[in-house]
């Protein structure tokens, strides 16, 4: 593994350039600083990722195998269960369950990022009558467990004639109803100092080019992380399709992976724990790709506060 | 995807079958369609929803298609989930007004949704559209709520008790030889202690009185059903009390298997495991059983439960499911060729065999070809029919809350953080706030 | 004081907001024409950049809200109209019913203990991130995976496995010395591990840690070091107060969201609330009630007091927040 070798590369290298003795004592602490927070973390992952791990080799399982064998090893290892889950549920390619999921997800992340951030914008910059009333209303809809709001908006969508499309649940994030966003993002612009904007209004520049040229840049670490977060909570919903999506080919993945259970007949565990393990893998890649802008949000383009 | 609904096209009045007028009084609003029967030439899309598994839907598909063959016009738009998510699904469109035309319904939920208007009368098609020859009267009466026929049964189940014999023969014990409860319990702890013995993880089986169907089966050896026919329940406190006692000894012995180890191996159950050698039970869980056993396992035994009182009738056939048809279907007659087709047909036997439990209709049994356990079960429900009685009324309103609340009691009972005193009293204001709500 | 009042004054640009209407009630009706065009000017652009967040507010959520407050005072079965029965519902939950209140005290134990871990645990990982870039990526991916895992029943099957007799979580205790056995069916153990399983699942608030960390200007730190600061006093002095906006919004959406915990606790019990009652969490039971038992009066009744409660927990924390929440672009 790298873990020795990569402070061990960092430590020649410099101490080559500053050869300096106490600057070399100094570095060398530095380098045990590392080592010790490499292993810290390796082992903090190991426990982390065991559960996964766990399941990565359940999916290896055959079905009967679950009740009985608690191990992480299978006991007669077998890959039937991914055989049986590419060939889909009842006439539909599980690609299609993907695509469907991967439609709504990047929907929503469209959706959201553009009305969360406008809204965000109007809470945190801009002064006006009633903001004060408005931001409590938004943050009180977050307390309401929303179960209690499910059937009125399902009457509601039904009146439209939406229902069995993929309207209710793409349009609500177009519309900021996930005031979790709205709110996340305002931290983050009241955090940005005013110097910019106010400079910028000086120079005769109107809320939209604030917005767009000076607040949007600085802010990107906020929207890389509501968009992952979207994406993935997307990705996993299951009440609103549940609720809203009547055609089987139409389903995204939380209700495909369910099929495969039925309590009241037979359920194949060892299909529910591959597509569950297959559908991890996108909301992974999405992750693993979107996190990099994380590191390279405004740190790196410095802040003149 | 939008589901199209085929406008009624203008009709040509012509071939109007007998049973139109019939078919009229069915159709609420009706107002001058006279040709509210189902034309054979008129394009028609159902929307089917039912609950079940990956292979269930596949039978159906199968099913569908044979349908198809002889009704070429009816477009069957098919929709599927687990059992919990079928009816949290189903109870927001009754609210929202929006069911599918045909759905295949559970017992427990036909008394709430006929009451309230949202299924369909089938009165006017039976013996008609819906061929009643091949169902036995006392199945009918099975979907009958008032004086309506909201729900016809596709097939029946009866309460029964499975046993492992690899297991029984590993350990060497007998199967049960029948007898009463009392009996059934010292075979279960001959069981456990045989397999102690041979340092086998087994247990004889589960605590039963966590079922509230046990309870009915002693209630109804009395001559008993849980309720009378107006809802009102018909035992006591002490009765429900007398009942719970019977467990105490299996508890504390530990010849049952423990609820710690019951959670563990959620979701299965511990006969799944193959950690306990029996289990009561309704008789269509055969299947599920072999398939969670694994390979290992190729055979059950399928008894009839212990006896209360000799010569009593206290077991019965129920439905494992109805199909039912919505009140608000734009298309009844069509609807219930459907219906006819999934229950009676020996095309729809032959696609779903018992997936569905044991074929109520004599011509979709003759279709069904029955595998070795299949075979089993129509022998046993044969058997018992000396103990078969009259099925009970059906399930009021909220039974199913009632049933799941009569499982966590039992399961308390199991960990030991409740009485027996406080589970009667819980369990009777449970009852008190379902009954009226 | 009603909270929706409460939450106004301290609010977004609350403070700022106030200064412009005390100005405002100064300068009266001699207010300069100039000013009332910039003010309106500012009112428009402000409606203007809402109008997305206003249609979904009007149109979808606040409807239902106010529908579900009326259902509060009601009994409802889904089935038959509403039928108002005033403060019945209240009385039966706080009177006559031993479910609501177990499942209040375990939420409860749930929130108080289980917050603060989570956000430690989030907090510590994120900052231990920051520490060093070297595989990061890995790391930070590492650290998000359990939380990419939705409510299906693979989570509830592993979770099991974890924790069930010889399992790994038994194992490592045993070797310590410590045996608890099983926690899976231990009654006692049951609201731990599902502590544990919300533990596990940090991802989210260190994300959102590490996004705030990064916006930290590093200047801060080397002006810190500068004056011979420590990492304790760096830790307290330049982190905390840089990002108290992102931990003020973490903690008050983590209390939300224990407080409304609902899938794991629904998936890992399927739905029954068990073993004994001790998954049967505020929000998990509420849904029984509504949707298994149709009781949607009950149901919106115990929403509604959950809202006042937790709205009451986040008028005190926003008040509170005045103190101790620095934010960059209104410190002046």
């Amino acid at each position: 593994m790298s873990t020795i070798e990569v402070p061990r590369a960092e430590f020649l290298e410099i101490s080559t350039d500053q050869p300096a003795q106490p600057r070399r004592r100094r570095i060398k602490r530095k380098t045990v600083n590392t080592v010790i927070w490499m292993v810290a973390l390796l082992a903090l992952t190991a426990i982390v990722l065991y559960p996964l791990v766990w399941m990565l080799f359940a999916t290896f399982k055959p079905s009967s195998e679950f009740g009985q064998n608690p191990g992480l090893m299978p006991e007669n290892p077998t890959v039937d269960n991914y055989v049986k889950v590419v060939e889909g549920i009842a006439g539909t390619p599980l690609w299609r369950f993907f695509a469907n999921s991967l439609f709504i997800a990047v929907m929503a992340v469209i959706g959201t990022l553009f009305s969360s951030a406008l809204a965000a914008y109007a809470f945190a910059r801009i002064k006006f009558r009633g903001v004060g009333l408005l931001f409590a209303a938004m943050i009180g809809t977050l307390l309401l467990p929303f179960h209690v709001i499910i059937i009125p908006q399902y009457i509601m969508f039904n009146k439209l004639e939406l229902v069995d499309t993929y309207w209710p649940l793409i349009l609500p994030k177009f519309l900021a109803t996930e005031a979790f966003f709205v709110f996340l993002i305002v931290q983050f612009i009241r955090n940005i100092p005013r110097d910019m904007d106010e400079a910028a209004r000086i120079d005769g520049a109107g809320h939209l080019r604030i917005f767009f040229s000076i607040i949007l840049p600085l802010i990107k670490p906020a929207l890389i992380t509501s968009a992952i977060f979207t994406f993935i909570w997307t990705w996993n919903d299951f009440l609103g399709p549940l609720l809203y999506i009547n055609t089987p080919e139409e389903y995204p993945l939380p209700i495909a992976l369910k099929l495969y259970n039925d309590q009241t007949s037979t359920s194949d565990y060892g299909a529910t724990m591959a597509v569950s393990f297959l559908a991890l893998l996108p909301i992974l890649i999405f992750f693993i790709v979107f996190q990099r802008f994380l590191v390279d949000g405004v740190a790196t383009q410095g802040l003149k506060g | 995807m939008f589901n199209i609904r085929t406008r009624r096209t203008a009709l040509a009045a012509a071939a109007l079958t007998a049973s139109a007028a019939l078919v009229l009084t069915g159709c609420s609003g009706g107002g001058a369609e006279t040709a509210a029967t189902y034309d054979p030439d008129e394009k028609v899309t159902l929307d089917l929803a039912f609950w079940g598994n990956d292979v269930r839907a596949e039978l159906y598909d199968a099913a569908i298609a044979s349908f198809n063959e002889e009704y070429p016009n009816i477009t069957v738009n098919t929709s599927f989930l687990g059992f919990p998510e079928y009816w949290e699904k189903r109870q927001t469109e009754a609210a929202g007004g929006g069911l599918p035309d045909v759905m295949q319904f559970d017992y427990s939920y036909l008394r709430q949704y006929s009451e309230n208007g949202l299924l369909l009368d089938l009165e006017p098609y039976l013996g008609n559209v819906i061929d009643t020859e091949p169902l036995a009267q006392n199945i009918l009466d099975i979907g009958v709520v008032g004086d309506e026929t909201t729900g016809i049964p596709t097939s029946t189940n009866a309460w029964g008790m499975y046993t492992n014999p690899k297991l029984l023969e590993q350990v060497g014990v007998e199967e049960f030889a029948g007898g009463d409860w009392e009996d059934y319990d010292a075979w279960m702890k001959e069981v456990t202690d045989a397999a102690t013995a041979a340092g086998v993880e087994l247990w004889g089986g589960t605590d039963w009185t966590g079922r509230i169907q046990n309870f009915e089966v002693q209630q109804r050896a009395k001559g008993e059903d849980l309720f009378t026919e107006d809802g009102e329940p018909n035992f006591t406190e002490e009765d429900l009390a007398a009942f719970w006692e019977q467990g105490d000894a299996v508890r504390t012995d530990g010849s049952v298997i423990g609820q710690q180890r019951l959670e563990e191996i959620y979701p299965l159950s511990g006969f799944d495991s193959a950690l306990t050698a029996s289990e009561l039970t309704w008789d269509n869980f055969g299947a599920g059983y072999l398939g969670n056993l694994g390979t290992d396992f190729t055979e059950l035994g399928l008894f009839e439960p212990p006896v209360t009182e000799e010569g009593a009738k206290d077991l019965y056939l129920k439905p494992s499911m109805l199909h039912s048809i919505s009140a608000k279907t734009e298309h009844p007659e069509a609807a219930a060729t459907l219906v006819n087709f999934l229950v009676n047909s020996p095309e729809s036997g032959a696609a779903f065999g018992t997936n569905r439990g044991l074929p109520a209709s004599t011509t979709a049994l003759e279709g069904a070809d029955l595998d070795p356990l299949s075979q089993q079960i129509a022998d046993y429900e044969a058997s018992i029919a000396d103990r078969l009685g009259d099925a009970p009324p059906v399930p009021i309103v909220g039974y199913g809350t009632l049933e799941e609340k009569f499982r966590l009691i039992g399961q308390e009972l199991g960990y030991g953080t409740l009485t027996v005193d406080d589970a009667v009293s819980q369990f009777f204001s449970e009852m008190d706030v379902v009954l009226n709500q | 004081m009603t909270t929706t009042q409460s939450i106004v004054t301290a609010g977004a640009d609350a403070k700022a907001m106030r200064r412009e209407l005390r100005r405002a009630e100064r300068g009266g009706p001699s207010m300069s024409p100039g000013r009332r065009r910039a003010a309106r000017r500012e009112s428009v652009a402000g409606y203007g950049f809402l109008v997305p967040w206003l249609i979904g507010f009007l149109g979808l959520t606040l409807g239902p809200m106010l529908y579900s407050l009326y259902l509060a005072f009601t009994k409802y079965n889904l089935f038959k109209d509403p039928e108002w029965v005033g403060f019945d519902n209240f009385v039966r939950m706080f009177t006559d019913d031993p479910q609501f209140m177990q499942s209040v005290q375990i939420t409860l134990v749930y929130v108080l203990v289980g917050t603060p871990i989570k956000l430690a645990a989030a907090l510590g990982i994120a900052m231990l991130l920051n520490y060093r870039n070297k595989g990061s990526g890995f790391f930070r991916s590492s650290f998000y995976a359990p939380s990419l895992i939705g409510a299906s029943v693979s989570v509830a099957i592993v979770w099991r496995a974890m924790f069930s007799t010889d399992g790994p979580v038994d194992n490592s205790l045993s070797f310590f010395g410590i045996d608890l056995g099983g926690w899976v069916g231990n009654v006692a153990l049951v609201v731990p591990m599902m502590i544990l399983l919300a533990v596990w699942q940090f991802g989210a608030p260190m994300v959102i840690f590490l996004a705030g960390l990064k916006q930290i200007p590093q200047e801060l730190y080397e002006a810190a070091e500068m004056d011979g600061a420590g990492p304790v006093r760096k830790f307290r002095s330049v982190t905390i107060p840089m990002l108290s906006s992102v931990i003020f919004f973490n903690l008050l959406l983590e209390l939300i969201n224990a407080f409304q915990i609902f899938a794991s606790a629904y998936i890992i019990s399927n739905g029954s609330g068990g073993p004994a009652g001790m998954t049967n969490f505020y929000t998990v039971y509420l849904y029984k009630r509504g949707f298994a038992d149709l009781q949607m009066g009950y149901a919106s009744a115990m929403a509604w007091v959950l809202v006042i409660v937790v709205a009451i927990i986040a008028f005190i924390l926003f008040k509170t927040s005045t103190r101790w929440v620095h934010y960059a672009g209104e410190n002046r």
